[in-house]
């Protein structure tokens, strides 16, 4: 099958952060929002897990002072999270590292990116992540622990900044669509006959960038708050 | 409403040790006279000595057996002497109950989240689970009929607006519980969350204060009321550890009046 490529002119002139700390799974998403015409600016910055004056600094080094993008793709797990065993094989500064640092740097990178996006009174902000925290997975407690606590949060900052006109919502991704290093997790497999209804993983170029540039356009300005199973309907949840 | 008729729970629980964090009042001291009502022998698990003596005076006054063992469960060897000292006492360990939480509950903004607030909203909330299910793990695989439940919120469910901090911490627990159900299925350990909606103290007060949003806030509950942290509460607290949901793992369940549908 030949998949074209995201509609041209979607994000025409528009200015789409790319951030991504720790694994790489934003391979192609970048190149899908330049292909619906966006300014792509990709941040990887290790200052991202510091302090919120050092996580402005990584955004002002990378957009310049006070720019707003019109969309931000991020994914934020850091390598600690994505560490596979068992949680008794887990030692604390390691369950600290990979459970709830995460949030906690969401917590600062969304912040900075309020402080520039709710001014301009628009703004699609999307997480980027595995879907196999909403089902779980053994030797994956800390991983499911931080990507729900991140879940979470988009939900409350969602509310928070509805008014403001910047969106917060989630996509949740074939873990294997998104990097192989999930080649070696156990991950629930869907027992159905037809496990996955369109019998593929997400193209991110395509789809997984299109989604985004869908949710940074006019018709996606409704959507905030949302989880949106980009996974070839495996799991169809709730 | 008709009252609860605990001769119904009576003996699901019998035999069965239990640890209750935060049960020094509140939704931990209805969930821990709810599980000696239905014949557990619990361990109460709290930093208040005063509030937890009343607890374990509560239990002993409606028939049960309890303990109080002063814990801070965000202190790894503090939980390691509680799960020590239920097996001591009690002979083993088969459920833990794990319901303490901040006690910070303001509205904040996401902006105004420092790293002390989140250092101590995530000691209680993630910390004590690592030490809970570290020090758990092994009596919870003997016993065959081990229990994890953690008390979570709908919060973490819906996305509340009022604290992220504390909803992206709730949320956090829903993915622990997901994903240790898968890693303790094995051992027949089951793990779940229950999400309540409880007439706690603070909600009491919160809702006497102001009659007219009380009615209007109670519309929003099918069963017209929140729930009484013993008889409301408790009861489904009681089933999720017992024999009877033990082929239920991984869920979060809202035990709200039906407040929460959606989810």
């Amino acid at each position: 099958m030949t998949l074209s490529t995201s509609p041209p002119g979607a994000l025409d002139g528009a200015l789409a952060l790319v951030v991504e700390l720790g694994l790489p799974v934003m391979s192609g998403v970048a190149e899908g929002l330049r292909d619906a015409g966006a300014e792509v600016v990709v941040l990887r910055d290790p200052r991202l897990a510091g302090s919120s004056d050092e996580v402005d600094a990584a955004l002002a080094a990378a957009l310049g002072p006070g720019r707003a993008p019109a969309l931000v793709v991020l994914s934020l797990l850091g390598e600690a999270t994505t560490a596979l065993g068992p949680l008794d094989g887990v030692d604390l500064q390691a369950w600290r590292a990979g459970a709830a640092e995460p949030i906690r740097i969401a917590m600062r990178v969304l912040t900075a990116l309020g402080a520039r996006m709710k001014p301009a009174g628009r703004g699609a902000i999307l997480f980027l992540a595995p879907s196999l925290s909403l089902v779980g997975g053994a030797g994956m407690v800390a991983l499911s622990t931080a990507l729900e606590g991140q879940r979470g949060l988009m939900k409350s900052v969602a509310r928070q900044w509805g008014a403001s006109g910047v969106t917060v919502n989630w996509a949740a991704a074939a873990p294997r669509a998104l990097s192989p290093h999930f080649d070696a997790a156990d991950l629930a497999a869907k027992g159905d006959a037809v496990p996955v209804a369109l019998g593929r993983r997400p193209d991110a170029r395509t789809e997984i960038a299109g989604l985004a540039a869908w949710l940074a356009g006019p018709a996606g300005r409704g959507v905030t708050g949302a989880t949106l199973m980009i996974d070839g309907g495996e799991w169809m949840a709730p | 409403m008709t009252a609860m008729d605990w001769t119904s729970t009576a003996g699901l629980l019998a035999g069965r040790v239990a640890i209750v964090t935060g049960a020094s009042g509140g939704v931990g001291r209805g969930l821990a006279r709810a599980l000696a009502l239905a014949g557990a022998r619990v361990v109460v698990a709290a930093r208040s000595p005063a509030g937890g003596g009343e607890t374990v005076a509560q239990i002993e006054a409606e028939g049960g057996q309890a303990l109080f063992v002063a814990t801070d469960v965000c202190d790894r060897d503090a939980v390691r002497r509680t799960v020590e000292a239920a097996v001591q006492a009690f002979g083993g360990l088969d459920i833990v109950v794990h319901n303490a939480a901040s006690t910070v509950a303001r509205p904040t903004s996401l902006e105004d989240i420092d790293d002390a607030l989140w250092a101590e909203q995530a000691g209680v909330s993630l910390d004590a689970l690592h030490h809970l299910a570290h020090a758990a793990l092994p009596h919870l695989r003997d016993t065959g009929r081990g229990r994890f439940l953690v008390l979570s919120s709908a919060q973490g469910q819906h996305g509340g607006a009022m604290n992220p901090a504390y909803t992206a911490l709730k949320a956090a627990q829903r993915g622990f519980v997901k994903a240790l159900a898968r890693e303790w299925g094995p051992h027949d350990i089951v793990v779940n969350a229950l999400a309540p909606a409880a007439l706690t103290d603070a909600a009491r007060a919160y809702l006497e204060a102001d009659p007219e949003r009380t009615r209007e806030a109670m519309k929003s509950f099918p069963l017209g009321r929140m729930g009484d942290m013993r008889d409301d509460i408790g009861p489904a607290a009681v089933a999720m550890c017992s024999d009877l949901w033990r082929y239920v793992t991984g869920q979060t369940v809202n035990v709200d009046g039906g407040y929460y549908t959606a989810l």
